[in-house]
């Protein structure tokens, strides 16, 4: 592991940037540095370097989410530039678009954006069919459905297989945000049927802020334009991908370094990711349920949940708590956490919650360690 | 030794060319492509040598890959365009 973690410090927000990384991701992104120019941008020798490490990450990639051509895997600066890109796509202004009670302002705000009228599929926390019941209805004569596999707040995890299955059936095309799933959840872009997944690289995949990945069945209209080292005499943009959506210089450094993560990933696979992170929340769970006035966001059923919990003390604002944690070398999230939607279905709207995200590097010993901080910061408040 | 240049339709074509190349044990790689072989402006081709040729055209085709203008070294290191039997 890359030795980036603070003396003492425990960090438990990786639902937001995952901040321990395989050794390798640091390593390959000095090694691009050094190394590397621009894919697409000559014939020299640290060009193609750097197009054969893009091609590497992007074959990589592909086979994680089971893409037969790596040209469907578009590199964006982060998930929300890929919803940016899709939704942009996709909606045009007064349509009606469908999405869960669980989505980011990353999807809500774009979606304002392109003026569509937005139709949440509001339904309570951990029921998946009541989920599906609610997309059922509301699917018939919508332009496009824009679905987070798991919500950021609550861990929860959504029915996609099956909304994917209605939306296919209703004829509406699908974009999935795998903010929170891509590299914990197995993910079969094909079988899915899916128009986009979003999702971005420096979470579940372990590489580096400002990486993304956009995956893509059909050709979208690009939202940025510029070169793309392709077609130069045409001013149009290319008709292809992945270049038609990648103008200007790739992020060399940052696509090295997320292809070392997205290799660990896939060693490591993430069915046992999962099975580590969920123990952990399990763990920490039962432990926190025995401090006077925890509230916790759990889910009956275990694998509802990926490994991260959201939780409020009757005794302390989450914001308080959250810094009385940082001063105390635990890192957690307070607050709304970008998703005032997902609080308004789960009723937490007023004052928001704390979340603890749990990464493959966590351990017991760090979730023991979290409990017995909270609870002297406890006393002394 | 002779060669032949495939002129691909992207970076990324090209290398999915010369990956599919590998997999059946055909040696090729990515270049730049030359200027007069291209009307768009900037684009990447696929060198293959020319004993290999043959059997390139057939693995791609086999990959789903589609090859773009093919070009032929000439005696004198330039090129011309060719059709090569599949």
């Amino acid at each position: 592991m890359h030795k980036s973690r603070r003396e003492g410090m425990i960090y438990l927000d990786s639902a937001a940037t995952s901040l321990q990384k395989p050794a390798e991701v640091g390593k390959a992104m000095f090694r691009a540095v050094r190394t590397m120019a621009s894919p697409g941008r000559g014939g020299h020798a640290a060009a193609m370097r750097a197009a054969e490490m893009a091609f590497r990450c992007r074959s990589e990639i592909a086979e994680l989410f089971n893409i037969d051509n790596p040209e469907q895997v578009v590199f964006t600066m982060n998930a929300t530039h890929g919803l940016n890109i899709a939704i942009h796509d996709m909606v045009s202004p007064g349509d009606r678009v469908v999405v869960s009670g669980y989505e980011h302002n990353s999807v809500i705000r774009a979606l304002h954006m392109c003026g569509a009228n937005i139709d949440v599929a509001e339904s309570p926390l951990f029921e998946p069919d009541a989920a599906v019941q609610i997309f059922r209805e509301k699917l018939t004569g919508a332009k496009a459905a824009v679905v987070c596999h798991v919500s950021n707040v609550f861990g929860y995890i959504l029915p996609i297989g099956q909304i994917a299955k209605l939306c296919e059936w209703e004829g509406v095309p699908l974009l999935i945000d795998a903010s929170q799933s891509a590299g914990c959840i197995p993910i079969d872009f094909g079988a899915l049927g899916a128009e986009y997944i979003a999702m971005p690289g420096h979470k579940g995949l372990l590489g580096p802020q400002g990486t993304g990945v956009l995956l893509c069945r059909n050709l979208p209209r690009p939202l940025l334009a510029g070169g793309t080292g392709s077609e130069s005499k045409n001013i149009e943009m290319p008709e292809y991908l992945p270049d038609r959506l990648e103008a200007g210089t790739h992020n060399i450094p940052g696509i090295a370094g997320l292809f070392e993560g997205v290799r660990w990933v896939r060693k490591k696979t993430e069915r046992s990711i999962l099975a580590h992170e969920q123990a952990l929340l399990n763990d920490f769970a039962s432990r926190l349920q025995n401090i006077e006035g925890a509230e916790m966001f759990l889910s009956p059923e275990r694998e509802l949940q990926t490994g991260v919990l959201s939780f409020r003390l009757r005794e302390m604002d989450c914001e308080t708590l959250a810094s009385v944690l940082a001063e105390k070398q635990v890192a957690v999230r307070a607050g709304y956490h970008c998703a005032p939607i997902a609080h308004k279905t789960a009723g937490t709207i007023e004052h928001g919650t704390v979340r603890v995200s749990f990464s493959p590097f966590n351990t017991r010993y760090e979730i023991i360690t979290v409990l017995e901080r909270m609870k002297i910061s406890m006393k002394k408040a | 030794m002779l060669h032949y240049l495939i002129m691909c339709r992207s970076l990324t074509y090209a290398q999915r060319a010369v990956r599919a190349l590998a997999h059946v044990g055909i040696s090729a790689f990515v270049m730049k492509a030359p200027a007069y072989a291209v009307s768009g402006g900037c684009a990447y081709c696929v060198r293959i040598p020319e004993n290999r040729m043959t059997n390139a055209l057939g693995a791609l085709k086999s990959a789903g890959l589609q090859p773009g203008r093919v070009f032929i070294q000439t005696n004198d290191g330039l090129y011309r365009e060719a059709q090569p039997n599949a």
